[in-house]
């Protein structure tokens, strides 16, 4: 096993998005539970830049899921308490604790999905479905920053220039459309350079062009392909044949513990605990190569 | 093999100006042409012929022939890998996002499978050494380091004529003479032909073999270097832009002619290049030829270096730095009054909280209506020293002060109101109208862009103008008219700083020199002193004369 992020993109994205079904898909607190607690200390160890401010929003979620399932749903024998005629039951309770749980560890995967999968790797999966998109996407990564550097230059200068000149509000406004206008004149004048270069070099002479990309798809990636698609399989195999069903209502009943369950468990535990062991392999490995830090 | 040869080509555009009258020339495999001639004189549209997809509309008339078949007849892959293009601009050629995929990209566009583009993209990125930087976004790299991966991502086609419009105008020195060097070696090691054109001569033309110059659309030389230089530089218009051992050794010996034929009877047994160059032999193009030819004169003519420097100046066309004119004199005596137009003290900056400092403790001063100069390499400090000065920056600790008064007590745009103002690196920043004296300027060359730049910016009647590097793409002609500006400028109590990478502009412009290195003043003198001292970072004249003219 080598560190998640050295797999072909291919195998990462059909990774997260089978682990994003099963998450959604299984009504199961055994695996919400594995799930939850995976991609918390995944995101935790992949993640960490802005995690506090992302758990503050997925807090907020996770309560209006929560609360919103026992107060539009009244199903369920348990009854707690009646709000205008309206019963709140624990069944509803812990559905919708279950489903705020779910979508958290969704969101969680979500964000270690966008860490991991960068534009070139998201490039190289759609460049290779959609060749056309695939350049126009690297071209447009390429003239963001650099059209945002320009009006950065262009707003000093006219700063200096005597731009903004009274500071008040409608100057500024005035002010920001000249520079976007220059912005306009600028890109346009050197795009005709960047068409030259590209027709320089031919593009448009073939009407298929290849889709260039470094990464290649070696053995491990074949073999790390083969498993998720294996073990993806049988869980699905268990929700479609409602091995893995807990029913809520009308009474809430404990999950399955069938021999089928539970190995079913034992491998979403292993599949969503991977990119966590991936990495703390590779730590081991890094400290008996290189010695302690 | 002949892999170019160009018979009777004329062009007209289509709004009638004729750009092109009468080109013949051909050019050998393996060989490297320089093609030189003012701005506007049509050397962007005879390149941009050359290459097929790049023709511009208008009526031509002759034939180009590429590796011996008809421009017209070549295939449109043929068309594409066989003449390499390079531009000026390194950033707008630059087409994707990351270094990689840029090497890719002309051999995806030819649909070349996978496993042979990864080889040829790998095998290019080992050759000019890009391995380190191969899987940054390009978004990152230098201007060095861009121009470098154009030229890469053109030869990862496998061209066999490599043409190069003014390559290195937008880059500093070192990285210039790196990119020529390369160019040089491409030529040598792989006999890939090139044809370069380019405002800054001083290295090219030692590197080439063949010279072609044209004025107003028309052949003014064509030939071997040598001889073409020798031939040029009684020319008025390509005088000034010929190396300076020509130009030395032109001073010395009066006519060329005269002296090189005398010379060349005295050695026509060590002339090996055949009869035809045995009289054009003699003519130094490179530094070191210069100082070889410098020495071997006061040996023979058994002079005092004194008499050969006094014969040199006396024929300068543009006085050397060391010749003051009195108003320039006069200039110094009035830097040294009391008030300082521009003082930095102890700067101390950086761009992030935990960044680098780019200025650590940068201290000096710029007197009143004087031309202030600074000079260091990349990353040195130096933009961002003139844009602190601007008040774009503001450092984290030390003084800034303007005409005596810390630049935080300026208030709201009193800081830009006739007092200080900018010439940026982009000039293109400075245009927000669409109208320059009734032309686009988008429309205006790189040089002309320059000036019409700074006549913008003079608009606002600074007393203290920055300039930053403001002789980028300027050819010899049009660095003239700007040193007379400035100099006009001085003459009326405006304080000029600049800071750039063109030591001889600097030398032949500024009254003080400063150098940089790491965010601090190493050395500020007198510019003329500034200039025999160093010995790396000077000009090529001083570079020559060293220790053979002057002390040290």
């Amino acid at each position: 096993m080598k560190p998640i992020e050295k797999y072909n993109p291919a195998v990462l994205f059909l990774y997260f998005l089978l682990l994003a079904s099963i998450a959604m898909f299984a009504t199961n607190p055994v695996m919400v539970g594995i799930a939850f607690a995976a991609m918390n200390l995944t995101a935790v160890s992949y993640t960490r830049d802005g995690l506090g401010r992302a758990y503050l929003f997925f807090f907020v979620i996770f309560i209006l899921t929560s609360l919103a399932n026992p107060i539009f749903s009244h199903n369920g024998v348990t009854v707690l308490l009646v709000v205008n005629d309206n019963p709140i039951t624990l069944e509803a309770v812990l559905y919708g604790v279950m489903t705020g749980i779910m979508i958290l560890s969704v969101l969680l995967l979500f964000r270690v999905f966008g860490t991991l999968m960068t534009s070139d790797r998201l490039l190289y999966i759609f460049g290779r479905a959609f060749p056309k998109l695939g350049l126009l996407l690297s071209m447009t990564l390429r003239f963001v920053p650099l059209f945002g550097r320009q009006r950065r230059k262009i707003e000093n200068t006219q700063r200096t220039l005597g731009l903004y000149k009274n500071e008040n509000a409608i100057d500024n406004i005035k002010g920001k459309l000249s520079v976007l206008s220059a912005m306009t004149t600028w890109g346009l004048e050197n795009g005709i350079v960047t068409a030259d270069s590209m027709s320089a070099r031919g593009y448009g002479i073939k009407r298929t062009r290849t889709s260039f990309s470094m990464f290649r798809f070696e053995r491990s990636d074949a073999v790390m392909l083969t498993l998720i698609i294996i073990s993806c399989g049988f869980i699905f195999l268990g929700i479609a044949m409602d091995r893995l069903k807990t029913d809520f209502y009308p009474r809430m009943q404990l999950p399955p513990f069938s021999l089928y369950a539970i190995m079913c468990y034992v491998i979403y535990a292993g599949l969503a605990f991977l990119p966590l062991a991936a990495k703390i392999r590779d730590r081991i490995i890094q400290r008996k190569v290189f010695g302690q830090e | 093999m002949e892999i170019i040869r160009v018979e009777d080509l004329n062009f007209k555009y289509a709004d009638g100006k004729q750009a092109l009258k009468n080109i013949n020339f051909s050019l050998e495999e393996g060989e490297m042409l320089c093609l030189c001639g003012p701005t506007g004189s049509g050397k962007s549209t005879l390149l941009r012929l050359l290459k097929r997809e790049l023709s511009p509309r208008g009526e031509k008339s002759g034939n180009i022939f590429i590796s011996g078949r008809r421009q017209d007849d070549l295939s449109d892959r043929e068309a594409a890998t066989d003449v390499g293009f390079v531009f000026q601009r390194p950033d707008m050629q630059i087409v994707t996002d990351k270094v990689w995929h840029e090497l890719a990209f002309g051999l995806e566009n030819l649909g070349v499978g996978q496993d042979e583009i990864r080889r040829r993209v790998c095998e290019i990125a080992g050759y000019f050494g890009m391995e380190s930087w191969f899987e940054r976004s390009t978004d990152s790299l230098s201007g060095g380091q861009k121009q470098l991966l154009n030229l890469a991502s053109v030869m990862v086609m496998q061209p066999k004529l490599l043409i190069l419009d003014e390559p290195v105008s937008q880059l500093d020195p070192i990285a210039a003479s790196d990119f020529i060097a390369t160019i040089g070696k491409l030529c040598r090691e792989f006999g890939i032909s090139i044809i370069a054109a380019e405002q800054r001569l001083e290295e090219l033309i030692p590197a080439s073999d063949k010279l072609l110059a044209i004025s107003d659309g028309e052949i003014a030389a064509f030939g071997e270097t040598r001889e073409c230089v020798g031939t040029l530089i009684s020319n008025e218009i390509f005088s000034s832009s010929m190396p300076a051992s020509a130009k030395i050794y032109m001073n010395l010996t009066g006519s060329y002619k005269e002296e090189s034929t005398e010379r060349g009877k005295e050695r026509t047994g060590a002339a090996s290049d055949g009869s035809a160059t045995a009289g054009f032999a003699e003519l130094p193009l490179s530094v070191g030829e210069g100082r070889r030819f410098l020495s071997e004169y006061i040996k023979k003519h058994e002079c005092a270096p004194e008499v050969v420097k006094a014969v040199d100046f006396a024929k300068a066309p543009e006085a050397p730095e060391d010749a003051k004119t009195s108003e320039h004199m006069k200039r110094s005596e009035l830097a040294k009054t009391p008030e300082d137009a521009l003082e930095f003290r102890e700067v101390y900056l950086k761009y992030e909280r935990n960044g680098r400092d780019i200025l650590r403790a940068l201290s000096f001063k710029v007197g009143k209506g004087e031309i202030f100069c600074i000079l260091g390499g990349n990353g040195a400090g130096k933009s961002t020293a003139v844009c602190a000065a601007a008040g774009l920056f503001k450092p984290y600790s030390g003084k800034i002060k303007v005409f005596g008064k810390d630049i935080r007590d300026y208030r709201g745009q009193e800081l830009y109101r006739s007092c200080v103002a900018m010439l940026p690196q982009d000039v293109q920043t400075v245009f927000v109208s669409d109208d320059y004296n009734g032309r686009h300027p988008y429309d205006l060359s790189g040089g002309e862009q320059q000036l019409a730049a700074l006549e913008i910016v003079l608009k606002t009647e600074p007393k203290l103008l920055l300039l930053d590097e403001p002789t980028k793409g300027l050819d010899a002609g049009l660095a003239q008219s700007l040193r007379k500006r400035l100099k006009e400028l001085a003459a009326g109590g405006v304080t000029i700083v600049i800071v750039s990478h063109d030591v001889e502009f600097a030398a032949s412009t500024a009254d003080r020199c400063a150098f940089l290195f790491n965010g601090e003043v190493v050395s500020v003198s007198d510019a003329g002193e500034f200039f025999t001292g160093n010995y790396f970072y000077t000009t090529a004249y001083n570079r020559i004369t060293r220790g053979i003219l002057k002390k040290f």
